[in-house]
């Protein structure tokens, strides 16, 4: 397996292979059933988000193999307009397509950590990664 | 959570089994308690589709493809679900921070919009005011003038709640920049106007009674912005009198005048005035009239003003069930001397 | 508790036939129709209350941010056939005096 592999967000059918990409090393990694699959709507919603704000970015995956545990981190980037005021989308409720769970609290409750960096006219970097149970 | 779903774990699997032979209820009754732990400890759906695919896999290891390739497609349309379900509780904690910021609200209103029942000599006074819900869209203030006069203002405010209370408060804190013994009710009025007029949304409105009682003349001057009329009791002959005022809502026209009536009081005669929440009481679905609520007021008029106005209260908090629809004001003023 | 509005539009005029109670939960619907018609620059608009029963304070409000915006624009609002329970409301509160009342019905449907 490769220690990192990226996806370039571009256009909505990406969002399809960088789940596609995301599932496959969950898999590869060991995470069962359901994580897989929190995985991949994992990386949906982070596609989702540089496809509708941002035109292009890019997904990474990376394997974390430390001694103690497993996991993967995967980093959305992208060099849209940025967040001006992060704590209102991480806010349960907020999100533009509507949808109630969704957005970054999502993103954040389906993984075990969540870091974002965000600078207006520069872009923004969602780092984010699930371990093994 | 791990250690709820491996003991329900086993639990479901034997009841899907059991069904699965059988097909009956008492399995489907023992289902509906795991589920019930389930939604206790937050299992999350995604979760408990993932249980019944390792139970049906170890139960029947001949499953085909389809079967098991569906069962990973239903697992995967239930991520969301799973999302939205873990913010419940947030709402919920959420909701109730909200209320009790309106509790605090509403007492703070009652501090902001306070204001004591003065003591004027010759002149018994009763008042109530109860709100339908936790802000008040009535009000009602006190002035005691230095040279022993009374101003009265009692208002109500279209629409209940918190912007009703938060237009209240900026009526109070107009007529406190006014000075106080110089002002006649309908310049007040005619002030008020303007500054409602100025500062409220278009569909806002105020109805308000202002009355000055000079004790030496034994005179109450009065003047109203569209509100509820009041009622004069002749002590003499017995009766109640409608006391005809006319007078536009605040806050519909910049340069209203207000007319300003004068009512000399006697001995034992009453000055009552209201809300329309004490007008507009109903019983069951029928609403009183007017008439309804003088007899109610005659039969407590041998009490002191206080008590009676708090019996009228009582009697029309009954009649409704105890569920006031608007906000109740009243208030009594009784010449003693 | 409902309360139902028709338009019928009749040369330059347009006249809402309302019908029901008007209170805190069905005057937004009476305000999302009457409001757009009292913004249309010189409009006439007539308000027919024949069948109106009821009417709480927050019917007051919708028709006095329709007078309000019967006076930026030019436009002009009457209302007709109120029953007595709805006249009294527009007496005590004065709006009588500044919006354009017609032939009440006298003694209404009581």
């Amino acid at each position: 397996m490769e220690p990192q592999s990226c996806v370039n967000i571009n256009k909505e059918w990406d969002i399809v292979g960088a789940r596609q990409l995301g599932r496959e090393m969950a898999k590869k990694l060991g995470f069962g059933t359901v994580d897989q699959a929190r995985i991949a709507t994992a990386v949906s919603e982070l596609a989702r988000n540089i496809y509708l704000y941002a035109d292009k970015g890019q997904i990474c995956f990376e394997v974390i193999d430390k001694r103690e545990r497993q996991g993967l981190c995967m980093t959305a980037v992208d060099t849209g307009p940025g967040i001006s005021d992060i704590s209102k989308v991480m806010e349960d409720g907020y999100t533009t397509s509507g949808g109630l769970g969704a957005g970054l609290p999502g993103v954040k409750r389906l993984m075990d950590e969540f870091d974002i960096v965000s600078e207006i006219e520069k872009g923004t970097r969602i780092k984010t990664v699930k371990w093994i149970r | 959570m791990e250690e709820v779903i491996d003991n329900s774990a086993a639990n479901y699997k034997e009841l899907l089994k059991h069904y699965l032979e059988s097909q009956d209820e008492q399995a489907l009754y023992g289902v509906e308690k795991v589920s019930k732990s389930f939604i206790k400890n937050e299992i999350l759906p995604e979760e408990i589709i993932n249980l019944h695919i390792q139970a049906m896999g170890e139960i029947n290891p001949n499953l085909k493809a389809d079967y098991k390739h569906s069962m990973n497609f239903l697992l995967e349309a239930m991520i969301f679900y799973g999302l939205a379900m873990q913010e419940i509780p947030l709402l919920k904690e959420e909701k109730h921070v909200l209320k009790s910021e309106i509790s605090v609200a509403a007492s703070m209103q009652k501090t902001l919009l306070g204001t004591t029942k003065p003591t004027i000599e010759g002149l018994d006074i009763g008042i109530i005011s109860v709100p339908a819900h936790q802000m008040n869209g009535d009000y009602h203030h006190f002035i005691k003038g230095k040279d022993g006069s009374l101003g009265i203002a009692i208002a109500d405010v279209v629409g209940k709640g918190i912007p009703a209370a938060l237009c209240m408060s900026m009526i109070k804190y107009a007529m406190d920049s006014y000075p106080e013994e110089s002002m006649s009710p309908k310049s007040i009025l005619k002030n008020l106007n303007r500054v409602v007029e100025r500062n409220v949304d278009p569909s806002m409105f105020i109805t308000m009674c202002y009355a000055h009682y000079k004790p030496k003349e034994s005179k109450l001057y009065l003047s109203s912005a569209g509100h509820e009329p009041g009622y004069y009791y002749h002590a003499q002959s017995d009766t109640f009198e409608e006391i005809e005022t006319k007078g536009l809502v605040l806050g519909v026209s910049p340069d209203t005048e207000y007319a300003q009536y004068e009512l000399p009081i006697n001995k034992n005669d009453m000055i009552i005035l209201l809300t329309d929440g004490v007008t507009e009481c109903r019983d069951g679905d029928r609403f009183i009239d007017s008439r309804e609520v003088l007899d109610i007021i005659k039969q407590y008029a041998d009490l002191p003003a206080q008590q009676m106005v708090e019996g009228v209260y009582k009697h029309f908090e009954k009649l409704q069930d105890f569920q006031l629809r608007d906000d109740f004001t009243l208030l009594v003023l009784r010449k003693d001397v | 508790m409902n309360l139902t509005v028709n338009v019928v539009e009749e040369n330059e005029k347009s006249i809402l036939n309302v019908s029901g109670e008007i209170d805190i939960y069905t005057a937004p619907k009476l305000k999302e129709t009457l409001l757009p018609l009292t913004k249309v620059e010189g409009k006439t608009v007539e308000v027919n209350l024949e069948n109106v029963n009821y009417m709480d304070s927050t019917g007051l409000g919708v028709f006095i941010s329709a007078l309000k915006s019967t006076k930026e624009k030019k436009s002009k609002l009457t209302l007709i056939n109120l029953q007595d329970r709805v006249m009294r409301i527009f007496e005590i509160t004065g709006l009588d005096d500044v919006i354009d009342i017609k032939a009440a019905i006298r003694g209404g449907n009581e």
